[in-house]
């Protein structure tokens, strides 16, 4: 039996279960009435339907997930069990390529044997699989029906049937709500086992505080004691997310906050504001496209034009320039609100006082709203440093310590992507490193975002 | 205190130009401002109208009309008997080759794609009986000519593309395989409709798992969890996973999903549950505001009325609550539509020509699709890119523009 049509049969079982138990506690609940006692059935029929169906489905489908780990086990153990299997060879390897070879074969995934070998083991395999189908399906089935009979004698009318359907409910919430715990534990725990892994390859301190990256070298061999100083990449990722994109998008934003809020008339905020929103919805390999073709040719024709050495088609400059663009709105955002925050009658008071608009700006929203934005551009920090296409798109992969904004240097999320992209073996240090570096990304924006949280939610309370 | 102290007098000279100078430094402030609204604004139109221009020209192709006579050509068929083996047979790309070089001049290779015998073949599949006679049929220009015939190549193509367009072979139409073909290597034949499908089946996994867990969650945190330590860790740990850069749940999605529980590599399967992680916490964020917004007197009603907890939550909080996470969720698979970097990492970035039939088919998705042909050479990609980039910016404006119509319509001030 196939998966498909055990899924379907056991749908229909379920809908069944439902329809004939609801009609069974309906006819209850008139029985119930007629006698005149109205409150005689405890749980509306509806209730008793999805009790009878959960009963039904939920101990079969528990026992096909089970069922699919253990299967193939059992299918392979009854192969090689065969005659046939007795002239495998014995390495483990080759072994189970004859054998995933035959598997294929007999479910139909492939048509023809490249080994002889394994076209004698087709037909046990076929046998072993059909067995092993209909043996679960059939299981499955009888589970099914067992589960909805007992449910089902025990629709009476003083059976709490709401009661149990909605412990069920609330258990699932509660299921749901663990997946984020679950999904930030796999993270740290893949990070950390995989960072474990390379670490006893390559000393810690010098991967934090090597200046040599060339991960290409260690690969072929040459060792890899002095080929995973990440320095480089460190300061390529603030030089671009940290420096040259906040000296864009700090003014852009503040100022395009400060105009929105205190100077445009509604009409124009209204039309203004999604506008620069937009921004940040664009995808980032949009940006990274747009950077790459139009925006650092530009630059190092420039570049080339004012006399500056070591100009690169892939630049610092292109990459950061475009993901401070990217920035603005988040800045801008975190602005609006800081200074949304500082209470009215500061305001009120500088401006009777006769400070100009700008003054009152620049004298006292600002300096009151300064956490509150200090807290924005620690934020949009952690964002531009974990931004990847438009780096691996316009900043390119030479490992450089340099100032010149015209050069090319890598960040953290490049290298990642780098590493991981092509040919891959788990054990090799080139490709651990990039876990490492994910580790060391992961804790920097965590403590980033940490601060930053932290800042903005003391100065709120200062306010309040 | 001097008694002599007398008013600042506001009208002499100094003052008056201390006060000029300072309305000018305010005039100045509002400048700069206006300046960095209009600047932001005018870097995007300036991304789209680039984006436009190098983008539309993809849309469009160039063919060349070839007037074949069928009975004087080398093609050996027989009209009564055609099969895919049979053409297959026929050798059709030299059979080709030799009538371009005849209509067209030395140069017809540099002229045709290299598979406009595909156009011939198919049109003889469709109808057999041109064979027996002269049939004027178009098949697509070369890359080179493209570019020249839309004003953009070399002088030669140029040249060539003059001579042509006198002779009244060459017309520009719509192209519709862009739209119906997918991956390939000449960039007159690519399509976005593999990558395209890729984007849906992933977007559905996407969906099917974010929605209910994210509701879920928010529900129990919202609803019924009370304030412990263990909720708290359940919400620092969402409010963490909205700040993790993208990346590192690709890092996750290779190291657990696909070498601890082995799934199918570059399907749309592990990049929908990869990209459902990350949105997970955008509806659970939208949600609880959306759930929080609801006002506790509905809640107190259905209470006194006797509804059980669930049945109130269920049947009077969640659909008041329903029309901002829906907004919540359409923003949050926007965003997802737009990913990359994490589907690179569990290697969606591979070269594929058909598109996927399942979700653990292997796939490629509309923004890697838009990153593998940037890094081709060949210049005809360019406007492909840019045409693909449109495409998906339609898409994302379509999606957000629902999302504030939804917010707009149902939302409800209490």
């Amino acid at each position: 039996m196939t998966g498909p049509a055990i899924i379907l049969l056991l749908a229909g079982l379920g809908a069944i279960a439902w329809v004939s138990a609801r009609a069974r506690a309906m006819r209850l609940q008139t029985v119930a009435r007629a006698t005149g006692r109205r409150d005689a059935v405890h749980s509306l029929p509806g209730y008793h339907g999805w009790y009878v169906a959960l009963w039904t489905l939920i101990p079969a489908v528990i026992f096909l997930a089970i069922w699919a780990n253990v299967a193939p086990g059992l299918v392979t153990q009854s192969v090689l069990a065969d005659p046939a299997a007795q002239s495998l060879p014995l390495d483990g390897f080759s072994r189970s390529a004859i054998l995933g070879e035959a598997r294929a074969i007999a479910s139909g995934d492939q048509a023809g044997a490249f080994n002889p070998l394994s076209q004698g083991l087709v037909e046990p395999y076929r046998a072993a699989l059909n067995k092993y189908g209909v043996a679960g399906g059939v299981l499955a089935l009888v589970l099914a029906f067992a589960g909805g009979a007992y449910a089902f004698t025990r629709v009476r009318p003083d059976f709490r049937a709401r009661t149990r359907v909605e412990r069920l409910v609330m258990a699932s919430l509660l299921i749901a709500s663990l997946i984020a715990i679950v999904t930030t534990v796999g993270i740290v725990a893949s990070l950390l086992w995989e960072s474990f892994r390379f670490f006893s390859m390559v000393n810690p301190i010098d991967f934090l505080f090597g200046t040599k990256w060339s991960p290409q070298s260690a690969a072929m061999g040459y060792g890899n004691d002095d080929a995973f100083g990440a320095v480089p990449l460190f300061w390529g990722t603030i030089f671009i997310g940290a420096i040259i994109a906040m000296i864009v998008a700090i003014p852009l934003g503040l100022m395009s906050a400060i105009y929105l809020t205190q100077y445009a008339s509604p009409t124009v905020r209204k039309w203004m504001k999604p506008t620069l929103e937009m921004l940040a919805g664009v995808p980032t390999v949009v940006y990274g496209y747009f950077a790459a073709l139009t925006i650092a040719p530009a630059l190092r024709d420039f570049a080339v034009m004012i006399g500056i050495h070591g100009a690169s088609s892939e630049s610092a400059l292109a990459a950061g320039l475009v993901m401070g663009v990217m920035i603005i709105p988040f800045v801008s955002s975190m602005a609006d609100d800081s200074i949304a925050a500082v209470p009215q009658s500061m305001r009120d008071g500088s401006l009777a006082m006769g400070a100009t608009t700008s003054e009152t700006i620049r004298k006292v929203l600002i300096p009151a709203a300064l956490p509150g934005v200090v807290g924005g551009v620690l934020l949009a920090v952690s964002r531009a440093i974990g931004e990847t296409m438009i780096v691996v798109m316009a900043a390119g992969l030479a490992a450089n310590m340099t100032l010149n904004p015209f050069a090319s240097v890598t960040t953290v999320t490049t290298q990642i992507v780098q590493l991981l992209t092509g040919d891959q073996e788990f054990d090799s240090a080139k490709t651990l490193a990039a876990f490492a570096l994910g580790l060391v990304l992961f804790i920097v924006t965590l403590l980033l975002n940490i601060v930053a949280l932290r800042v903005v939610k003391k100065y709120r309370e200062a306010y309040e | 205190m001097s008694a002599t102290r007398t008013p600042t007098d506001w009208k002499s000279d100094i003052m008056q130009k201390r006060i000029a100078g300072r309305y000018a430094a305010e005039r100045r402030f509002k400048f700069a401002g206006l300046f960095a609204v209009v600047l932001s604004a005018s870097f995007l139109a300036f991304l789209l109208f680039t984006m436009m221009g190098n983008g539309l020209r993809g849309f469009t192709r160039t063919e060349i009309a070839l007037k074949i006579d069928f009975p004087a050509s080398p093609l050996l068929l027989d009209p009564a008997a055609i099969t895919d083996e049979s053409l297959n047979q026929a050798n059709l790309p030299m059979v080709t080759d030799t009538v371009a070089k005849k209509l067209l001049g030395a140069d017809a290779d540099a002229l045709l794609s290299p598979t406009a015998w595909i156009s011939i073949r198919d049109a003889i599949k469709a109808d057999p009986k041109i064979l027996s006679r002269t049939e004027t049929i178009s098949v697509p220009a070369s890359t080179g000519l493209d570019l020249a015939a839309k004003s953009n190549g070399s002088p030669e193509m140029e040249a060539a593309a003059a001579r042509l367009k006198q002779q009244g072979v060459l017309s520009t139409g719509f192209n519709f395989s862009f739209l119906t073909a997918s991956d390939g290597t000449d960039p007159t034949q690519v399509g976005i409709w593999g990558a395209f499908k890729g984007s849906l089946l992933t977007m559905i996994v996407t969906l099917l798992l974010s929605f209910p867990i994210g509701v879920a969650t928010a529900l129990y945190l919202e609803e019924y969890a009370r304030k412990s330590w263990w909720t708290d860790i359940i919400e620092v740990s969402i409010n963490n996973l909205a700040a993790v850069p993208s990346i590192i749940f690709g890092l996750l999605g290779l190291s657990i999903f696909l070498n601890l529980a082995h799934l199918p590599r570059s399907a749309a399967l592990v990049g929908g549950m990869t990209l459902a992680l990350m949105t997970m916490p955008v509806i659970v964020i939208a949600g609880r505001n959306a759930i929080k917004s609801v006002p506790p007197s509905i809640r107190d009603a259905a209470l006194g009325i006797g509804a059980s907890p669930v049945q109130v939550v269920f049947q009077h909080v969640l659909p008041l609550a329903l029309p901002g996470i829906l907004t919540g969720t359409i923003i949050g698979m926007a965003r997802a539509l737009g990913e990359t970097a994490p589907l690179l990492m569990i290697g969606m970035r591979a070269f594929i020509a058909t598109p996927p039939g399942g979700i653990t088919d292997p796939a490629t998705v509309l923004p890697v699709q838009i990153f593998l042909w940037s890094d081709e050479v060949s210049k005809g990609f360019v406007e492909k890119t840019s045409a693909a980039i449109i495409v998906l910016l339609a898409f994302l404006l379509a999606m957000n523009g629902l999302a504030i119509y939804l917010r707009n319509k149902f939302e409800t001030r209490w």
